[in-house]
């Protein structure tokens, strides 16, 4: 209770002082937005649950009574108003019932009421005192009798305005349709009574009443700032006011019925009984507010769990409604339905000219519930009192909501709104011509000037110059560029920023640049607008340059714009003036102002490989030049534009909302006769992302063969114009596992499956490959426990035996047959069969394929094994599988494992039984990280004191090589001392280092290349060498020693630098000494 | 302080140990002076590569136990850049062309006619031609046993190949036909006990003969691995009995491991796990068939007799696919998912 009260004397006091303002000052739009604003407030407020509940049929009538006493004085607001609408409420006033007392609120009742109010506002509170007594049983009644009045007030303020404004625009239409809509509403009182239960009526009218009043409001305000601007706002005011019958509808669902009375035409009836008659669902109540929670991104960025396909998808029939039945009602989403996907349900929705939000706000008619819907929107839904339907409720309300969405009011209120449209589209389009038309006709002037000119001069008429080209042969593009400011569609306040720079430009060139300035405009040489392709950023930079008397030179991509052409190409423009300035075509002044230049380097990003040093050269221009240089590219945080950063102004361009861009398009297709509904225009908007560009050649083409488009064939043209994108692995995948694309209702044909595959045909495979095994798949279906996990088996292999099929259509098409002819077999077998098993829910983050890493890891330990068996090839017999598979277990146990064991005791064996198999360090690693399972690297926990003594010993020691190969130059640093005479030496060494005979002769036909014999010399030490010359003796004195065989190498050694022998020869022989 | 296997390998035809017959014919077709070409043939660990050597030495004498290696370099008609790697006495030349892949038919041809067009320099050898040894020729690609044909025939006065293989399988017919074929079976167990026990006498080994029977089984025959592993139980116990058990290599213990994963736990979850070791045991060097094999013979003994045969087929089912395929994973993942659907699938029924 008391808070009810307060709310009651703090909402009166608001009312009065603020109709008292909005008498005395109507023409500050300003203060009369903030008492809107708490209108609005306060309005949230009184809907609260308890005034709802008391509606007794009491209120209805000091509702009434209220009315009444304002309606008193009502004949002078007549006076002031337009008198066509005052004049039909009147009547519905004077009938004494309830209803009326409801009409005049709505309709009529604003112009009225505002002077009403003023003198009035003393006298509902009489009346509820009086209230008060009378109905001590219910305390509740009085707040609602309270509130009743408040929004009356509230109301009235709002009409006023909304009258006043009217009245300087020139907008019969509007008018009209009020009217026309005060007059259905009457009708509607009758029916109200009729059908009405009164507890409904109750709630109904404070309910209507505070709809009205933000609308109206709204509206109003809007429309005065349009009369201000004189140009056209269209946009800025059709906006609020689809916000504004939203608004209204939002109101509703509180008490829902209320609605359909508000409305108040014959037909709400009807639409009254459907809504009510839509099944609504209990909200679960929202889960406790955790303050610990933390977000996670994981599960946001994946649509917060709800992003998947629905259980059952295509199990409903989704059932034709009548064209535009949702119009003016807005819904939000959330949870995941049972057959529908949130796209589906958000583009059925659009389809009947509903509107769709993102997060529940007051305004919104509907929330469609889903399972797991997100905690904050059900605390929001709680909090607003929304009605919520589930996807029965969707379905049925469109299956029974007449066309245009009835005659209800959010029906009514959007025809208004396109009526208001219209008008303005017209008159665009009208200004427009006629502008054209002086043009023409200015063309026309000069030209006959020109003709006087030359007739006077006694010279025939030169031949017409350049003619102004045709508008019709233009590009809509071009045809229809913004001429001036207000024609811009977004981006406003950046237009205007680099309007104001350029005016201020010269100013800040005399200070250097030094004064900043207000918007740091002033320390800047130039500029750089970025942002998407297609929303005017070119435009607005000629624009901006024209609009601020600037002459425009543009260099674009088409231009080649190396380091050597920016630098010796801009300094010749750079301190120049137009010639503009200086001269005129014939029959023209010469303007004085326009020797100023600007100079507009569009598609900067788009320096590239041709454009060697270009961006680093404009920048430097950027720092010293005497003209203005506005620059503009795509994407400013590419590295390349780095050069830019400190030197440039950055104006961000972003994408205009659909309002913005809404308008102009609307006016286009007016212009050129093309009809096209407003639900369709949003589509093509929201199709092409807003690239104003795309959507003008897109209504360009379509006007070639068309009329008229409905919102199939719009769909189907955003999607023909598509922009390609190019989907990465990751979405790919995303998209065939997890995207709902074989569920049953899916409408994905095959092709369009394939298509996927082809989107990068080299990854999405093997992408498919990774992470099919991580979803839950949908063809499970109810299955749970032990059969689900056997069903689960089931999938999985014939998954991954598609797969397995896959690869060898792929091995047909990169082996040795190169039949690439068969690669939509492949993208069949090896994606979209194997998806079509186990596509369902994505149960973790899409990984990147592992097979790419895996693969050059195997190559690279391929390679360690070949290294590792060609140094053994002299000992043993083995291939390659042999050496990793029995040689290396047992090298590992003899060697690693044997040093993490004994530690460096063991280091000198372990040496000698690795250069007893030519082994080097680096084989050693090798071996370290080929080792598996048991003998897994990571397991091995050599001491570094092991380690260290091992380097260092296997360091100090030379070391038998039985060659040595080219890529492995870098590896054997230590054999390097010996030189030419080592040959002999090796051969002794080999005696004695093998048991066996098996000696390693050097006689090679072919001199080594010369890489082998230097690299001795790199690293060689004075002392081993020194060493060098008395092994050599020695192993000479062997070589007598030895067998008759050897002679025949030996002859041929000299020759040849058999460095790698001599090394081992060194070697063993400093191990001996 | 070489391993076993290469210490106590035999160094001439004489003190091999078994196959005496087939020694003694080598033996003879070196001392006749009229040498073929041979194509010999046998599973790996059989002593193919020790008898050949044996027999060079027969032909050449002592003079090609000096070997080295040489580093060559071959340049393709893409203009690749090919390194190979050839062993090399005076005598004789051992080159594994497989080593090269696809290129393998530019070393053949660009080497052999580069050695056949030399005579031997050696005036006191005592044969005229060289002999090339080529390792792994049942891995030859089709286009290099091609080319291998003419250059058998036109260049035999100063050139004899010696082809080894391990089956004549992928050696095509006109080869065949112009080498005298050669087996090398693999030894008995029996033999291979009798090898463990020489070598064990070289060493000073206690002999358990228990334990080298074992090692004979497990060895499947190979000579080389019954070596490797004898080696292996020496080494990591001081004391070695007949029941000292022999430790698994590295990858046969990690594909036990998966094995018994794969029994445990049947789910797609439980398949990625064993996804990673596969990967693991690939990156390492582990050729896929060999996984699959072992993979499958561990699995055999652990299921229901019902499911043998069929684990079996598609064992043999997906290892031709290995080879008919080119990303091997593939394969075996599906041959781990079939496995546990046939296993889950035949548990299932049992409980009905």
């Amino acid at each position: 209770m008391p808070a009810d009260i307060r709310s009651f004397f703090g909402g009166k006091t608001n009312t009065p002082i603020r109709e008292k303002e909005s008498k005395k000052e109507e023409d500050s739009k300003k203060k009369r937005s903030k008492s809107r604003k708490i209108i609005d407030d306060s309005d949230d407020d009184e809907p609260a649950p308890p005034s709802k509940r008391a509606t007794p049929k009491r209120a209805p009538p000091k509702n009434a009574v209220k009315k009444e006493s304002p309606k008193g004085e009502e004949t002078s607001t007549a006076d002031y108003f337009a008198m066509s609408s005052k004049a039909k409420p009147k009547p519905a006033k004077s009938t004494p019932t309830k209803p009326k007392a409801v009409e005049p609120i709505e309709s009529n009742g604003r112009s009225s009421a505002r002077k009403k109010t003023t003198a009035s506002y003393s006298q509902p509170k009489d009346d509820d005192d009086f209230a008060f007594l009378d109905d001590d049983e219910d305390a509740g009644d009085d707040i609602f009798a309270a509130d009743v009045k408040k929004n009356g007030k509230h109301k009235d303020d709002a009409y006023v305005e909304v009258d006043s404004d009217d009245e300087p625009l020139p907008k019969p239409k509007k008018t009209s349709t009020k009217s026309k809509s005060v007059t259905n509403k009457k009708n509607e009182d009758v029916d109200m009574k009729e059908v009405g239960d009164d507890d409904f009526v109750v709630p109904d009218d404070s309910d209507d009443m505070m709809d009205i009043d933000k609308p109206v409001t709204k509206s109003g305000s809007k429309k005065r700032k349009s009369v201000d601007l004189e140009s056209d706002e269209d946009k800025d005011d059709i906006t609020p006011a689809a916000k504004s019958s939203k608004s209204k509808s939002a109101k509703q669902p509180p008490a829902k019925k209320p609605r359909a009375p508000k409305k108040n035409e014959p037909e709400s009836s009807a639409v009254r009984a459907i809504l009510d008659n839509i099944p609504t669902v209990r909200p679960p109540t929202p889960p406790p507010q955790d303050p610990d929670h933390k977000f996670d991104w994981r599960k946001a960025g994946a649509g917060g769990g709800n992003a998947g396909p629905p259980p059952a998808a295509g199990s409903k029939e989704i059932p034709v409604g009548e064209e535009n039945c949702l119009v003016g009602l807005t819904f939000v989403f959330t949870g995941l339905l049972e057959t529908l996907s949130r796209e589906e349900g958000q583009e059925l929705v659009k389809r009947y000219g509903g509107k769709v939000t993102g997060s529940p706000s007051s305004k919104t008619s509907f929330v469609v519930l889903g399972t797991d819907a997100g905690p904050s929107k059900l605390r929001k839904i709680s909090d607003l009192k929304i009605k919520t339907i589930n996807e029965d409720g969707l379905l049925a309300l469109i299956r029974t909501m007449p066309a245009n969405g009835g005659d209800g009011k959010a029906a009514e209120k959007n025809l208004e709104k396109k009526k208001a449209e219209l008008e303005k589209i017209k008159k665009e389009a009208e200004e427009m011509e006629r502008e054209e038309k002086s043009k023409a006709l200015e063309a026309k002037k000069a030209e006959k000037e020109r003709r006087r000119l030359a007739a006077e001069k006694g010279i025939a008429p030169p031949p017409p110059t350049i003619r102004q080209p045709d508008p019709s042969s233009q590009l809509w593009t071009s045809k229809y560029a913004p001429t001036s400011m207000n024609q811009i569609c977004g981006n406003k306040g950046q237009v205007e920023k680099i309007q104001n720079w350029l005016k201020g430009w010269a100013k800040a060139h005399k200070y250097g640049f030094a004064m900043k300035g207000p918007e740091g405009l002033g320390g800047y040489r130039a500029i750089i607008v970025h942002g998407p392709p297609g929303i005017g950023k070119t435009t607005a930079a000629h624009l901006a340059a024209k609009l601020a008397g600037y002459d425009v030179l543009e260099s674009n991509a088409s231009d080649t714009r190396s380091k050597k052409m920016v630098e010796s190409g801009l300094n010749e423009v750079l301190n120049n003036n137009s010639l503009l300035g200086y001269f005129a075509g014939d029959g023209k002044k010469v303007d004085e102002h326009k020797k100023k230049i600007v100079l507009i380097m569009d598609e900067v990003d788009g320096m590239s490989a041709g454009d060697r040093g270009g961006v680093g050269a404009l920048a430097k221009v950027c720092k010293k030049t005497d003209i203005p240089l506005i620059l503009i590219c795509n994407d400013r945080k590419l590295p390349k534009m780095k050069p830019f950063d400190h030197v440039t102004l950055d104006v961000p361009f972003r994408r205009p909302t659909v309002e913005q861009v809404r308008s102009r398009i609307a006016t286009i297709c007016h212009r050129e006769g093309l009809k096209l509904p407003p639900n369709v225009i949003d589509a093509l908007i929201e199709g092409s992302n807003k690239d104003i560009r795309q959507i003008i050649n897109m209504i360009s083409t379509a006007k070639l063969d068309q009329t008229a488009m409905d919102f199939d064939k719009g769909k189907s043209m955003t999607k023909a114009w598509e922009k390609h994108v190019v989907l990465k692995p990751w979405d790919l995948c995303q998209k065939l596992l997890g995207g709902g694309m074989f569920a049953p209702a899916s409408k994905a044909t095959l092709n369009d499956k394939i298509e996927l595959y082809f989107n990068d045909h080299e990854f999405s495979y093997l992408m498919v490959q990774e992470n099919f095994l991580k979803t839950k798949p949908s063809l499970i279906g109810q299955l749970n426990g032990k059969e689900a996990n056997l069903k689960a088996l089931q999938l999985a292999d014939q998954a991954a035996e598609s797969i397995s099929d896959g690869d060898l259509v792929d091995r047909m098409i990169h082996g040795s047959q190169q039949q690439w002819s068969l690669m939509p077999t492949h993208a069949v077998f090896s994606t979209v069969r194997p998806a079509s098993y186990v596509a369902g829910l994505v149960q973790s983050q899409i990984a990147f394929t592992s097979w790419l890493g895996n693969n050059s890891k195997m190559n690279k330990l391929l390679r360690y094994v070949k290294e590792i068996q060609s140094h053994m090839r002299l000992r043993s017999s083995g291939d390659r599988h042999e050496i990793r598979q029995q040689y290396l277990p047992v090298l590992w146990t003899r060697m690693i494992k044997r040093l993490e064991m004994e530690g460096k005791d063991s280091v000198d064996e372990v040496i000698d039984l690795m250069d007893s198999y030519f082994l080097t360090k680096d084989d050693f690693d090798y071996m370290m990280e080929l080792g598996l399972g048991p003998q897994d690297q990571e397991n091995v926990r050599l001491e570094t004191q092991t380690k260290s003594a091992f380097t260092r010993l296997y360091n100090a020691r030379t070391h038998p090589l039985p060659f040595m190969k080219a890529s492995n130059v870098v590896a054997p640093a230590k054999m390097t001392k010996e030189v030419p005479d080592l040959e002999e030496a090796m051969e002794e060494e080999d005696d004695e280092i093998a048991v066996e005979p098996k000696e390693e002769d050097d006689d090679e036909t072919d001199l080594k290349k010369d890489k082998y014999i230097k690299q001795p010399k790199v690293k060689k030490q004075a002392a081993e060498r020194k060493a060098a010359p008395r092994k050599a003796s020695k192993t000479k004195a062997k070589n007598d020693d030895e067998d008759d065989e050897d002679d025949g190498s030996e002859d041929v050694k000299p020759k040849k630098a058999a460095k790698p022998r001599g090394r081992p020869a060194g070697a063993k022989g400093k191990g001996k000494k | 302080m070489a391993l076993l296997v290469d210490k106590h390998r035999p160094r001439s035809l004489d003190q091999l140990t078994y196959h005496k017959d087939l020694s003694e014919r080598l033996r003879s077709l070196a001392q006749s002076g009229d040498f073929p070409h041979l194509l010999v043939y046998g599973p790996s660990g059989a002593g193919k590569k020790t008898r050949i050597v044996a027999t060079l030495k027969e032909l050449y004498g002592p003079g090609v136990e000096k070997i080295k290696i040489d580093s060559r370099v071959f340049q393709t008609t893409s203009n690749r850049k090919l390194e190979f790697n050839i062993v090399a006495s005076v005598y004789h030349l051992e080159i594994t062309p497989s080593d090269v892949g696809n290129y393998d038919r530019v070393v053949v041809q660009d080497l052999l006619k580069e050695v056949a067009q030399t005579q031997q320099v050696d005036q006191s050898a005592k044969q005229r031609f060289k002999v090339v040894v080529i390792n792994e020729a049942d891995h030859l690609t089709r286009d290099a046993q091609a080319a291998l044909r003419r250059t058998m025939e036109k260049y035999s006065p100063n050139l004899r190949l010696i082809l080894l293989a391990n089956s004549t399988a992928n050696i095509i017919a006109p080869i065949r036909s112009r080498t005298l074929l050669v087996r090398v079976a693999a030894p008995t167990e029996g033999e291979i006990c009798e090898a463990l026990e020489r070598s064990a006498g070289k060493e000073g080994w206690a002999v358990a003969k228990e334990l080298n029977a074992r090692i004979a089984r497990e060895s499947e025959r190979n000579l080389r691995r019954a070596l490797l592993m004898f080696e292996a139980v020496h080494a990591q116990n001081e004391k070695v009995s007949d029941k000292t058990p022999i430790p698994p290599p590295d990858w046969e213990a990690l594909i036990g491991q998966v094995a018994k994963e794969m029994i445990e736990e049947r789910s797609p979850a439980r398949i990625l796990q064993v996804r990673a070791k596969l990967y693991d045991l690939l990156t390492h060097c582990i050729p896929p068939t060999t996984i699959l094999k072992t993979l499958t013979f561990k699995l055999i003994p652990q299921v229901d007799d019902a499911l043998k045969a069929e684990v079996i087929k598609w064992s043999a089912f997906y290892e031709h696919r290995i080879r008919m395929g080119s990303k091997v994973i593939f394969h075996l993942e599906a041959f781990v998912a079939k496995f546990m659907r046939i296993v889950e699938e035949h548990l299932m029924n049992m409980d009905f």
